[in-house]
């Protein structure tokens, strides 16, 4: 199954986690980490010991809520590119929605497509205003 | 050269100095002195692919760093707002005993690590540190702690700093 690491500012990957789940119900290889508080250093160690994790054969994605930053620079400098693992920026609710959806049918390239997609989609104006 | 703000921040270039700084300061240059980043081609492209295209970044060793502050004929001597980065107090007081002239020092980012213990939000600090920090103020230099512009400072006076110690 593909893993997703969540690392964002604050508590937004921990927020965005538990309300997957609320939609959901309880789901595996989830996991939400913050920079809240941690070095670079600390957090790119985070970074490499979920990369570890993953095994000799790793399929995870890293979704980080802004393009630069220190969970961008973390989630880069974690030993993503060696394990070949795509960090995808700008998560959001539907994002993580779709990739907890899609994950099982999908192939990790096709995958990481098909959640960017979907979250691009999401942001628009559904209404309100004329 | 002329300096906007010398900061000591161990996340480096991140959103507080790109976004939050950087929109207040407009620097025309990051200028990030770190041996090991200097060092690895890779972590440096890294930290400068999130700077703001209209922000120059040069990631430079302690020595380097210091030699191009103090150049007036480096090829970066025209930038006007230089900001300058290190990831340690003692990275800083390196460049301030290479001569690189500071009157004051932003503490932006220590984080915990192990040994070190909460001094101020975001200022996790050992013993080292605090030697640094003294002998920066000895020095003259202004040292306040300041996560984001509008942001609580706090000044590292003699009597922080040795109420600190006093906990170490």
């Amino acid at each position: 199954m593909i893993q997703a690491l969540v690392l964002t500012h604050g508590a937004i990957g921990a927020e965005l986690v538990r309300v997957v789940e609320l939609i959901l119900g309880p789901t595996e290889g989830l996991r939400a980490e913050t920079n809240q508080g941690r070095s670079a250093r600390e957090m790119t160690e985070i970074v490499s010991a979920w990369v570890s994790e993953l095994g000799p054969d790793p399929h995870g994605v890293v979704f980080i809520d802004d393009y630069g930053g220190s969970c961008a620079n973390a989630a880069r400098l974690g030993g993503t590119e060696a394990a070949n693992i795509p960090v995808v920026s700008g998560i959001n609710l539907t994002m993580l929605l779709a990739m907890v959806t899609w994950r099982d049918e999908l192939e990790p390239a096709e995958l990481v497509q098909r959640v960017v997609d979907q979250g691009r989609k999401a942001v628009t104006v559904v209404g309100g205003a004329r | 050269m002329n300096l906007v703000l010398a900061r000591i921040d161990d996340r480096f270039i991140h959103g507080q100095v790109t976004v939050g700084w950087g929109q207040r300061l407009r620097p025309d240059l990051i200028l990030l002195a770190n041996d090991e980043i200097a060092g690895d081609p890779w972590q440096a492209r890294i930290y400068a692919s999130t700077v703001p295209p209209d922000v120059s970044v040069q990631v430079l060793s302690l020595q380097e760093a210091a030699a191009t502050v103090l150049d007036p004929a480096s090829d970066f001597a025209h930038h006007e707002r230089v900001f300058l980065l290190t990831g340690s107090p003692s990275d800083m007081h390196a460049l301030v005993a290479m001569g690189v002239p500071l009157e004051r020092i932003n503490v932006g980012g220590m984080h915990f690590d192990s040994g070190k213990q909460e001094m101020l939000p975001s200022v996790y600090v050992d013993r080292d540190d605090l030697v640094v920090f003294r002998t920066l103020l000895r020095r003259g230099v202004r040292l306040a702690a300041q996560a984001v512009p509008g942001g609580r400072e706090t000044l590292l006076d003699d009597g922080l700093l040795a109420a600190m110690e006093a906990r170490l």
